[in-house]
């Protein structure tokens, strides 16, 4: 019967094809071992694809990995976290200052003055070095030039928001006839250049200056309206701090197009055109001025005192050539679409990207890998690998199995395949402080959490021992304030909150919450009682929730839990400010900048200090630190900050994770010194954390070196 | 039957309308917001948030999101909000990388389960029964992930060769053509039978009780009667009309096309259609939900058309 043997013999023919196919796969072996060509790439595996390949554009974690290869910033930082020039060879860093004169105020010694008399007067003082307080004298000697701008008149339009409605736009026009003005360089840096002059143009002489005098609008309004404007459009007093970049010369991009400062100004560009939307506009959005003083030099004036600046010319420097409105025109009619509308982020580029990092872009299939060759005119000499591989893997445990068969070189290893891997031979394994930190949050809005004892209390009730030996397996450590650990700006003075149950039954007692009769902590007879929320798909942090609630329940506090999805905690709950209590972490950067998270003007709904920690004192050191340039005054502004938010515990801050990583142990540092004699030196992690700091000098050798022990 | 089809032609694109409305919905009033407009990285300044949300135009009535965005679908001219992508293109794209491992794996599906359900019904209460009984509700009852690592870690550790991605990472440069060929099939053989066993251990169990029912019919006892070899019997009198239901479980396999499969797809690394739909999700990548599940929508409306059609053409009795 024909349908019998089909039925029977179909099946069979299929499996026998199918799997007659093993016989034509190359093994393990033979892509490993057997390929000398293996030696020379380097394949990193990663969960997530990367979205888009402009830095300008993203910013997400595994875009970032590659445009780092490919695109290169005018500086980073070096092993001591130091900046270090990149494209740049050198910077200066230093200020105009500007005020107006005010007309109206008596000059100690002068009187009323006229703009010349003032410049003059300055001018005397600074030859005189007399002053009466240090801090005057170091300003006074900081000024390198004075000069006086005259008086001039101008119009700007604001465009008007009714606050009601937010919808009608109103637009007034605001005619200026704006004052002299004094024009000071210095050759720093000075947040307190005004506040020291002030002892030598009187107390008042900046505050009583009235900007509203010399506005006008011609149409009839409100007279808030242009008060409200005076102090935007005529400040007394204008720190313009200058970040003066000295460029590389003979740097090329990958398509050997040269390198210089009109790249710079166009990268700056495009972060601020609105048609890009950058995710990364708010660092740039304090610039005043770009201008390119020669093809190697450029200029970038800040509108105000922004000390985070430095780190955003980290930033990967784009082509003009290649993505300037020409360009993009083109491009716009190569592909049939409408020149007005196309934009960088609708450019093959973002796909096909050229920078001038030490590797270049080759192949990306979405999902499966991007290959990047290295850049054999790269600046700083091409780096020792051919080929940077990043292989797309979404499941863990499949990437473990690659990078046990050789083919992957790294991967997101986890904590407890770390245990498994470093007893093995053949691998190295790394690991340091990460960057981000895990707290307890209590909304400070709501008793009785207003009460620092209380969250003291509360941080005392819990054993971080434990949560670290526990839950972390070790892979943590205990950290007591809100900067990065291995930074300066960390304040290693503070004891972390030490586990003292009885000591916190005690303060909460202070504070007026004493045991009823089954042990229940109360108080004017309402029992302490809260819910502690997180969110839900984090083992780690559920865990958390379930120890932090057994610590309180063991001091008399009924806590409740909640688990809830991410998109549901962060709208719902977080934005809202509506919890008693939250488990969440932050991942820092390197810059001590801390305003969005706690500055007291940004407790509003969906603004990140959602536990509304309020304090003065810690609001102006956190202005203050976003505005110094000098690093040891920054430090210390750091450490006081730190201190309070120890004192006050707005959060119980929990533990710093650690990183991990594995590698092949025949991937070693190989250098080449004068004299061409090649030397291998172990991978090391640098103090912050860093083991591929010196990814560009790593090679993969045939057998694993045997190294001297260091100690 | 013209006036069939026009009848369930405009039925099945009412259906549709309605289908769009909803999923556009359900996807709006869900929580969670597109990554672009996520409010929890301290780097986002509200205004760009503001600006985001203008250009994905997330600040109009939902009524004038709806529009803009099927207007754009049906002119082609959507793209994902994560990587400025046009849609179409990358469902396409995704769609040719899944299909081999559809194609195999309803292949390996189909052409397993019959012989294995017929056997099982011509033996019925016997030994070969009853195990092809207890393995269908084995394969049926574990976990495809658990099945899938199983088998990776067994083929890896026993094999030396690899499993995962659509073909062995870096064989493109020098292998020949066959090699080529052979190395890809050896990437479907995986995940196609794991996405088969679930398939063949239900589909063997319907072809079972069928080919039952059909059995116990007064013709099969007539053709018993008139003495005709069991071969006969079997083969042509009860499987071919067994078979009826199947000719329309056909048209229903359809969707089938466009759903991929997110876990098994994970765990091979393999780039298609599940995994992009299941990335779209986490990042509420509207643009790709919506289209993915338009697409879809479509599919099943023409799936079951097609079965409709099918049963009309195979089944005499059936008229409209």
């Amino acid at each position: 019967m024909t349908i019998r043997r089909f039925l029977i013999f179909a099946p069979i023919l299929l499996i026998i094809v199918l799997l007659q196919s093993y016989f034509w796969v190359p093994t393990y072996e033979e892509q490993t071992k057997g390929n000398p060509q293996r030696l020379n790439e380097y394949i990193a595996g990663s969960i997530g694809d990367a979205s888009l390949l402009n830095p300008i554009l993203t910013a997400d974690s595994a875009s970032s990995s590659i445009e780092n290869m490919v695109f290169e910033g005018l500086m980073d930082r070096d092993e001591q976290l130091r900046f270090r020039g990149r494209l740049a060879t050198s910077w200066e860093v230093f200020e105009e200052a500007y005020f107006y004169v005010n007309p109206s105020a008596d000059v100690p010694g002068l009187g009323k003055a006229d703009p010349q008399d003032v410049a003059n007067f300055l001018k005397n003082a600074k030859k005189k070095k007399n002053a009466i307080t240090t801090g005057l004298k170091n300003s006074l000697d900081y000024i390198t030039s004075i000069s006086v701008i005259p008086p001039r008149n101008y119009s700007v339009t604001k465009e008007l928001k009714s606050p009601d409605t937010g919808e009608q736009k109103k637009y007034i026009t605001i005619n200026i006839a704006a004052p002299a003005r004094i024009k000071l360089v210095l050759n720093r840096v000075e947040p307190n250049f005004f506040q020291n002059l002030s002892y030598l143009l009187g107390k008042n002489y900046f505050e009583s200056f009235n900007g509203k005098a010399y506005l006008m609008s011609d149409s009839e309004m409100e007279k808030g309206i242009l008060d409200k404007y005076a102090g935007e459009l005529l400040p007394a007093v204008e720190h313009n701090p200058v970040l003066l970049f000295h460029l590389r010369p003979g740097v090329r991009f990958h398509d050997g197009h040269l390198f210089d400062a009109y790249d710079v100004k166009f990268t700056y560009e495009s972060i601020m055109n609105p048609k890009n939307l950058s995710p990364r506009i708010a660092g740039y959005e304090p610039v005043k001025s770009v201008k390119v003083m020669d093809p190697l030099t450029v200029k970038i004036v800040y509108k105000r005192l922004y000390s985070p600046a430095m780190e955003t010319w980290g930033m990967g420097i784009l082509p003009d050539h290649l993505l300037n409105q020409n360009a993009l025109k083109k491009e716009a009619h190569r592909l049939g679409k409408d020149p007005n509308t196309f934009s960088m982020r609708q450019s093959s580029f973002n796909r096909h990207p050229i920078g001038c990092g030490p590797f270049r872009f080759q192949e990306w299939k979405s999902d499966q890998y991007i290959i990047l060759d290295r850049f054999d005119g790269y600046w700083e000499g091409p780096p020792n690998y051919k080929k940077y591989v990043f292989r797309v893997i979404p499941d863990q445990l499949t990437q473990e199995m690659e990078f046990y068969a050789g083919t992957i070189d790294s991967y997101d290893v986890q904590p407890h395949q770390v245990k498994r891997l470093e007893k093995d031979q053949r691998f190295q394994s790394f690991s340091g402080t990460a960057l981000g930190y895990t707290y307890i949050g209590y909304n400070i809005r709501r008793k009785p959490f207003d009460d620092p004892r209380v969250r003291r209390a509360l941080g005392m009730a819990i054993d971080m021992d434990k949560i670290i030996n526990y839950v972390l397996y070790g892979q943590g450590e205990q950290i007591t304030g809100p900067f990065v650990k291995q930074t300066d700006y960390y304040n290693h003075n503070i004891q972390p909150v030490p586990y003292d149950p009885q000591g916190a039954l005690t303060l909460l007692s202070e504070a007026g919450w004493k045991p009823d009769k089954q042990g229940w902590l109360t108080k004017d007879g309402s029992k302490f009682q809260f819910t502690l929320i997180t969110n839900n798909g984090n083992d780690l942090r559920k865990a958390i929730l379930a120890i932090a609630q057994d610590s309180w329940k063991q001091i008399g506090i009924d806590v409740h839990t909640d688990l809830l999805e991410w998109s549901v905690f962060i709208q719902e709950r977080v934005n809202k400010a509506d919890f008693d209590a939250l488990i969440l972490g932050w991942q820092m950067g390197i810059d001590p900048d801390l305003y969005q998270i706690w500055h007291s003007s940004q407790t509003n709904p969906y603004q990140l200090n959602f536990v509304s920690f309020k304090n003065k004192e810690a609001d102006d050191l956190i202005i203050k630190i976003r505005q110094e340039y000098d690093h040891n005054r920054q430090v210390r502004y750091c450490r006081m900050l730190h201190e309070i938010i120890a004192r006050e515990q707005p959060y119980t801050f929990l533990y710093v994770g650690k990183w991990t990583a594995v590698l092949d142990k025949r991937i070693v540092i190989k250098t080449i010194d004068d004299t061409g004699h090649i030397g291998y030196k172990k991978i090391t992690p640098t103090k912050t954390g860093s083991y591929s700091f010196y990814f560009n000098k790593w090679i993969k050798l045939p057998e694993a070196p045997a190294f001297m022990d260091e100690g | 039957m013209i006036s069939f089809i026009g009848r369930s032609v405009i039925q099945k694109i009412i259906t549709l309308f309605f289908v769009s409305i909803v999923s556009f919905l359900i996807i709006h009033i869900a929580p969670g917001k597109p990554s672009q407009v996520d409010p929890m990285n301290p780097k986002f300044t509200p205004e760009m948030v503001e600006r985001f949300q203008k250009e994905f135009h997330l600040d109009k009535p939902l009524h004038v999101q709806y529009l803009y965005f099927y207007k754009d679908l049906f002119t082609g001219e959507t793209v994902s909000w994560k990587d400025n992508q046009s849609v179409l293109k990358k469902i396409w794209e995704r769609f040719l990388n899944s299909l081999p491992l559809f194609i195999v794996g309803t292949i390996i599906t189909w052409t397993l389960s019959f012989p294995i359900g017929i056997r099982s019904a011509i033996f019925r209460g016997q030994f070969y029964d009853r195990s092809a009984t207890f393995l269908s509700y084995l394969l049926i009852s574990i976990p495809g992930f658990f099945f899938a690592y199983v088998l990776i870690i067994f083929v890896v550790n026993q094999f030396h060769v690899p499993v995962i991605g659509m073909e062995t990472f870096g064989i493109g440069d020098g292998a020949s053509l066959p090699y080529i060929f052979m190395d890809r099939i050896w990437h479907l053989l995986l995940p196609s039978v794991l996405g088969a066993t679930g398939g063949i251990a239900v589909l063997s169990r319907y072809v079972r009780s069928q080919m039952l029912e059909v059995e116990g019919q007064d013709y099969i006892r007539t053709a018993w009667a008139k003495g005709l070899p069991p071969e006969q019997v079997h083969y042509k009198h009860a499987l071919r009309n067994a078979l009826l239901p199947f000719v329309t479980m056909f048209g229903l396999i359809l969707p089938g096309l466009i759903g991929g499969s997110v876990i098994i797809e994970s765990i091979f690394s393999w780039p298609g259609m599940g995994r992009m739909a299941y990335e779209a999700i986490l990042a509420r990548d509207y643009p790709v939900i919506l289209t993915v599940n338009f697409v879809s929508a479509v599919l099943v409306l023409a799936g079951t058309f097609i079965s409709d059609l099918l049963y009309l053409v195979v089944d005499p009795r059936i008229r409209l």
